[in-house]
């Protein structure tokens, strides 16, 4: 996975602002960076503003001032080329597995037969045939995330952002998980180049990225841009990693 | 160990629970206090009710007086109906045992249209002479209003008892809170916000009696019987008697001024406060957060417009209708959830329980009817025997069905507008700002209350035209639907609103907008909000179908409303053998409506619910 000279996304000069009684309160700080084919995390301490930098990439928010661009066009509301991740998961209660997926695509002019097959292949590839029918309450937190993925993936998105995925997971769960993700992006037949992941788990970052952004606590500035320049697949437990991690958290706190 | 125990003891002992309520019971009852004190200097500076409101009962200046009674025959009923709810639901939720009976004979009560009861009660405690004296009139209006004010705050103590989570429960148990204490820093505290939230409900249902039950009358001319109690309820019964428009809605613009004011000054200054001592779940202020920074911001943008002081009013009503609209969201919620759980947890109780209530609740009737021709001194058979004759079980049958066609014409219409409504509302920022209070205060007057201006305007032109029986059922419609709607507005706006923040960007993430998004989020997950809301409603609705089908004297639609009416002016010992009946069959229907629709599709509503 290497650069291309062009970049996928580039975030220019994005600022928050929100109006308050008296003084107003600044949560993101004149962000600037470029995305390329890669695995990049984002992480910063809790409350940073890291959610709301992905919101607005995704074209869920409004920046104060900046802009994002995909392939050189600015972005404003939600593209049919990103998918996103959320945390909660966000499934629908009273759709199904299926219906869950199929929301992804079901506004795109894929014919209704088409959508039924990618969404059907996707829940087998994040390991959930058989559960096409189940509602998301019968399923455990690990497989809920699953949909999401699934959800995402169907949308065979070109930018996959992920909010916080792994957090509401407990760790074995997470761990599997994380290695999935990774296999799934790195893996040659699905369409998904660049992966932006955000996150406070800085050992969960090195061990997934690519390259690692580095946000100060609020008001949210770049304080770093670590590259990672390891083999995959990765082990967790690599100390290579823990001395990576020890190096972010130190630039954190 | 041994060391750390008596300080961890004395920790629980002195937590913030038990001056919880001793904070909670002052502000709790220095408001009721306050209410008296101002009905007392109100009473003392117009100097009781002058002998010129006697003679002149439409007298705009006794209206003081008025409302301070109006407003003391309230304060004690809910004094009681408070009274039986913490005992009646403390007992249901402490004892396993008794609540297998006590729950499902709360449902049964519940479910009798209080409206129906109005003439049981006059019968029993008046008697047959024609100037009862005023003292039985008093005791008969308070226990009335006693009867719309009791269930909801009884519901409200089990949902805040079965509320309690289970750690609290077992720490308290762990450190030694039995008994009184218990009760008190666990118990009392965790059934305050829910007590607060159904008192309002209960104090809505008390005014929706007031311009019914202080004018009355009962039998025919030589044997009638007249209730005649001074007050605000009176006076507008008194104004819409004489056709006086004008005074009519005087008396109901100043009755709702009553209810806004006790509204702003007591319930939702304690609604605000009390959302803190509720139990919360870790996963929810994210989103509330977000929302509520929203609204606020929302709000202060208006402000530096605002300069006049009525502008001011109304930016005040605004930002506080954001705020009510984002409590009762939460409230509505655990509203829906604590309903939903009842069908199931009323399905798990044994057959036993549920027999032994339905039989209370048949001897409560039969007593009832009973004393009520004893106190007409009448025998029981002859009023049977005038029932068999007079009466068929087909006619009832038949005014049943009419009468229902009614409600479904009303509710049809309630649902289909308030539906759109709540989606504006929910979607729209504006719209919401500007319709909320409006509606607020819509949802303020007694439905009983326009009674009189639909009988001014609607029947009262129409005495001689061939249209008049068109005119009356959509007069009786009409009072119907204002009877049902709030209650499907407010359940949807809430449910609507209520929808979680990553579900609404995850369907704004993939695209899901429009027609689409109505169709498949907003619907759905205002499904249970409708179901609560539709039952609601049709317990509303029963309620109003007995004032509208029997608007005036002789003016009138066949139904069960209208035949309940009637019964009341009739032969004494028939009259309240068809009292009875027409209220068995109203209960029953009730029921049966309950059983076959709204609970089966209760239990459907499970899947529509967001997880906590």
């Amino acid at each position: 996975m290497t650069k291309t000279s062009e970049p996928i996304l580039k975030i220019k000069d994005i600022a928050k602002i929100y109006p308050g009684e008296g003084k107003s309160t600044t949560v993101l700080d004149h962000i600037s960076f470029d995305v390329y084919k890669e695995f990049l995390c984002i992480v910063g301490p809790s409350g940073c503003g890291k959610s709301t930098l992905l919101r607005i990439i995704d074209g869920l928010d409004k920046p104060t001032s900046g802009q994002v661009l995909f392939h050189g066009q600015p972005i404003t509301s939600p593209s049919p080329k990103v998918g996103v991740i959320f945390q909660t998961f966000a499934l629908i209660p009273w759709k199904t597995v299926l219906g869950n997926v199929l929301m992804a695509i079901s506004s795109s002019s894929i014919q209704k037969e088409e959508q039924l097959k990618i969404a059907q292949k996707y829940i087998q590839d994040v390991g959930l045939e058989g559960f096409e029918s189940s509602y998301p309450k019968e399923l455990s937190g690990g497989m809920k995330q699953r949909v999401g993925i699934a959800r995402a993936l169907a949308l065979q998105p070109e930018v996959l952002l992920m909010d916080e995925p792994f957090s509401s997971l407990d760790a074995l769960t997470a761990e599997n998980l994380r290695r999935e993700v990774v296999d799934i992006w790195r893996d040659p037949a699905y369409p998904t180049g660049s992966v932006l992941m955000v996150t406070h788990n800085v050992q969960e970052a090195v061990e997934m990225a690519d390259r690692v952004i580095v946000l100060s606590a609020r008001p949210a500035k770049i304080v770093d841009d670590v590259k990672i320049d390891l083999e995959r697949p990765r082990s967790p437990r690599d100390p290579v990693l823990y001395d990576l991690a020890d190096r972010i958290i130190s630039k954190i706190s | 160990m041994h060391v750390s125990r008596p300080s961890l003891r004395k920790r629980v002992a002195s937590s913030s629970a038990g001056r919880t309520v001793s904070f909670f019971t002052k502000i709790f009852l220095s408001g009721i206090a306050a209410v008296a004190i101002v009905a007392l200097i109100i009473e003392l500076l117009t100097g009781g009710l002058s002998p010129n409101c006697k003679s002149n009962p439409l007298d705009p200046l006794c209206i003081p007086g008025y409302a301070v009674r109006t407003l003391t025959r309230m304060t004690i009923a809910y004094a009681f109906a408070l009274g039986f709810a913490l005992t009646y639901g403390i007992a249901t939720a402490m004892s396993h045992r008794a609540s297998h009976v006590l729950l499902p004979l709360l449902d049964i009560f519940q479910s009798v249209p209080v409206l129906g009861v109005v003439p049981v009660v006059f019968l029993i405690i008046l008697g047959t002479g024609s100037n009862p004296p005023v003292f039985n009139q008093e005791v008969a209006s308070i226990i009335l209003i006693f009867t719309a004010m009791a269930w909801a705050p009884t519901f409200g103590v089990i949902a805040g008892i079965n509320a309690i989570p289970t750690d609290i429960k077992e720490a308290a148990h762990a450190y030694g809170m039995h008994g009184a204490r218990y009760l008190r820093q666990i118990v009392l505290p965790a059934v305050f916000p829910e007590l607060v939230w159904s008192s309002i409900l209960a104090w809505g249902g008390g005014w929706y009696l007031i311009p019914v039950e202080e004018h009355l009358s009962f039998g025919q001319p030589p044997n009638q019987t007249q209730v005649d109690l001074p007050g605000i309820g009176r006076f507008i019964a008194l104004a819409a008697l004489k056709a006086d428009l004008g005074l009519a809605l005087f008396g109901l613009i100043v009755l709702v001024g009553i209810i806004l004011a006790i509204d702003r000054l007591i319930w939702k200054p304690l609604g605000v406060r009390a959302e803190k001592y509720k139990y919360e779940t870790v996963a929810a202020p994210r989103t509330t957060a977000t929302r509520q920074s929203s609204v606020v911001a929302g709000v202060r943008r208006y402000e530096d417009r605002l300069v006049s002081p009525v502008l001011t009013f109304f930016k005040s009503e605004r930002s506080y209708a954001a705020r009510v609209l984002e409590i009762t969201r939460l409230k509505r919620i655990r509203h829906i959830t604590e309903r939903l759980r009842f069908p199931e947890r009323i399905g798990r109780i044994p057959l036993w329980g549920r027999i032994l209530s339905y039989a209370i609740f048949v001897g409560l009737v039969i007593l009832g009817l009973i004393v009520t021709i004893m106190s007409r001194s009448q025998s029981i058979e002859s009023g049977i025997s005038l029932l068999a004759t007079d009466v068929t079980a087909f006619e009832l049958i038949a005014i049943t069905l009419l009468s229902l066609s009614r409600l479904v014409i009303a509710y049809v219409i309630a649902l289909s507008w308030t539906l759109g409504a709540g989606i504006l509302i929910a979607r729209s920022q504006r719209l919401s700002r500007l319709l909320v209070p409006i509606f607020d205060i819509g949802q303020s007057i007694p439905a009983t209350a326009l009674f009189p201006l639909v009988v001014i305007l609607l029947v009262d032109p129409f005495k001689n035209s061939p249209y008049l029986g068109f005119t009356l059922n959509l007069a009786s419609v009409l009072l119907i639907l204002t009877g049902m709607q709030w209650y499907l507005l407010f359940n949807i706006v809430g449910a609507v609103n209520g929808v979680p923040n990553d579900i609404l960007e995850a369907t704004a993430a993939y695209r899901v907008r429009g027609r689409r998004f109505v169709k498949e989020i907003l619907i759905p997950a205002s499904f249970p909000a409708i179901l609560i809301g539709s039952i609601q409603a049709w317990g509303g609705g029963w309620n109003a179908l007995i004032v509208s089908e029997s608007i005036g004297a002789n003016v009138s639609v066949p139904g069960l409303g209208s035949f309940l009416v009637q019964a009341s002016s009739r032969e004494p010992a028939l009259g309240a053998v068809e009292i009875y009946a027409s209220l068995l069959v109203m209960t029953a229907t009730v029921l049966i409506i309950n059983r076959l629709v709204w609970r089966r599709l209760l239990r459907k509503a499970d899947r529509y619910k967001f997880e906590a």
